[in-house]
């Protein structure tokens, strides 16, 4: 109102936004003082990780390739049978979780989605490892448990975004709503869903990787281990290979993903 | 019978060599991780024992997980603020259109591959080893799981701006900073925001299970009840855990979606 005439300046929008700025701040000083992080305290950390980062080397390379490769291989593994089971069984209850085609049982589905995903894989395999006993099956199952729940959920995103000709066109020809899954839906959906697989896939072997900390094999507790003991060059050993094996994974699977999403 | 049009040809060589991989990769990956339907079968009554026990939730040890849950809470919001903060820079250096040059652009994003490689429970248990167990080190390894997130998700919407603005900055005389602040940091707010938020919600629930390794929160406590085999505590905790996710969560997506 006050501005004067062709002098357009923008009105700032003061308001909720510095509000909000308000409330995080004076949260954030709240927890900086509830956890004890002084700002003495603050100072010290730099030199503290610099001290560690020194031990580090040089990576005991020895202890990489006889344990740490073996640990990261199983891994893998884990993280690839977790992707399987959770691919195989989160097919159909992608389809059946569309709300397009299927409008009741997509609730329910969407339900159980729900819950599986919350579920974080460690907490799981808390549980898997006095079930199956310590080590990697435990670890297989756990991921695929809550893998599930994202990829249905993902999947049931992209059922619901197909186009409906096709499935109309099973169906006057007379189809049922099953051939129109197997002729219309499925071919619409695959490209797209097998990317979901190959990206939880790369989640996987980070999550895997963490797996051993509870027993549940791979190479997070080799990790816990030489930290635990204080075998530095070993435990540099680990985050080296570590590093590079992820890498590598996710350039082939990312560069996978590209060539089916445009083919 | 004209009218119909040939099948189209499937690629027979790529198809066998892709299932010839899956099964090898599926073989392989199923032998080396002993996956075996007997040994599930035969450990199933060892299981429902364990789920017996594990069932009903230990009520009465509910108030005694309060302040754990609290020291969770902070930690997920100190590691939020601080890697949020962090993020800003190391996204708008990976972003291509805005970035100051092509060498820091290449390290800039390499630094953030790096980063992200590496699980959140791995940077707990280094940040543990570094500056002792305790929820500091919870908060430094959060600290650096958001810079790998918010950066990753935010440089990538920054490349998608209208680069109108910042041209226009730069054509009125003003620097890089001037035009990163006036020109692009405006568009790309909501965005961040939205990302902020998301990387506290993937904060909570990893701040859960920091205590795994000793750095603090609400997973120390698990952590020592799971080594004693009280599963029916187990369980109390577990359930709180998710309780209190899903009530983050909740509340953080319809902020979400109100600023979509």
């Amino acid at each position: 109102m006050s501005s004067k005439p062709g002098l357009l300046t923008p009105q700032k929008q003061i308001g909720w936004a510095s509000w909000a700025t308000f409330i995080i701040a004076a949260l954030f000083v709240w927890s900086l003082l509830a956890i004890e992080f002084s700002p003495g305290r603050m100072i010290q950390v730099p030199a503290q990780v610099a001290r560690v980062l020194s031990f580090f080397y040089p990576a005991d390379m020895a202890y990489g390739w006889e344990t740490v490769l073996p640990a990261l291989a199983e891994s893998i593994q884990i993280a690839w049978i977790g992707t399987i089971i959770a691919a195989i069984l989160s097919l159909p209850l992608a389809l059946f979780g569309a709300r397009t085609l299927f409008p009741r049982i997509a609730r329910f589905v969407k339900l159980v989605s729900a819950t599986a995903r919350a579920f974080p894989e460690i907490l799981l395999a808390i549980y898997f490892v006095p079930i199956v006993g310590l080590g990697p099956f435990a670890g297989a199952l756990a991921i695929g448990i809550s893998s599930i729940g994202m990829l249905t959920k993902l999947g049931s995103e992209v059922v619901e975004s197909i186009d409906f000709g096709p499935v109309e066109a099973v169906e006057a020809s007379g189809g049922s709503r099953i051939l129109a899954l197997r002729y219309a839906v499925v071919p619409q959906v695959l490209p797209e869903i097998v990317a979901h697989w190959l990206f939880r896939f790369e989640l996987n072997i980070r999550a895997s990787a963490v797996l051993g900390v509870v027993g549940a094999g791979g190479v997070g507790g080799v990790l816990l281990n030489t930290l635990r003991y204080r075998h530095f060059e070993k435990a540099a050993a680990v985050l080296l290979l570590t590093i590079i094996v992820v890498l590598i994974i996710d350039m082939v699977s990312g560069e996978i993903r590209r060539k089916i999403i445009r083919s | 019978m004209a009218m119909v049009p040939p099948k189209p040809a499937r690629n027979w060589p790529l198809w066998g060599g892709t299932i010839a991989f899956l099964v090898a990769m599926s073989w392989w990956s199923a032998h080396g991780i002993g996956f075996s339907l007997t040994e599930l079968l035969c450990n199933s009554a060892g299981g429902t024992r364990l789920l017996q026990e594990s069932w009903p939730p230990d009520f009465a040890f509910l108030p005694r997980l309060i302040d754990p849950f609290m020291e969770t809470i902070y930690i997920a919001i100190v590691g939020t603020v601080v890697g949020g903060i962090l993020s800003i820079p190391v996204a708008i250096l990976a972003a291509r259109n805005l970035t100051l040059g092509p060498i820091i652009w290449f390290a800039d994003r390499n630094f953030m591959n790096i980063l992200r490689t590496l699980p959140d429970l791995f940077w707990a248990m280094l940040f543990a080893t570094a500056v002792g167990f305790g929820p500091v080190a919870g908060a430094l390894a959060l600290s650096v799981f958001t810079i790998a997130v918010i950066s990753k998700l935010w440089s990538e919407s920054l490349e998608s701006i209208d680069m109108g603005m910042p041209e226009a900055v730069r054509a009125c005389g003003g620097t890089w900073l001037q035009m990163v602040q006036f020109g692009a940091i405006p568009q790309g707010l909501q965005h961040y925001v939205s990302y902020a938020l998301y990387a506290f919600e993937l904060n909570v629930r990893a701040s859960m299970v920091l205590g795994l390794v000793g750095a603090g929160g609400i997973g120390m406590i698990l952590e020592t009840q799971r080594a004693n085999f009280e599963y029916e505590r187990v369980t109390m905790i577990i359930l709180a855990v998710l309780v209190a996710v899903l009530i983050i969560e909740q509340i953080s997506e319809s902020i979400r979606k109100r600023l979509a």
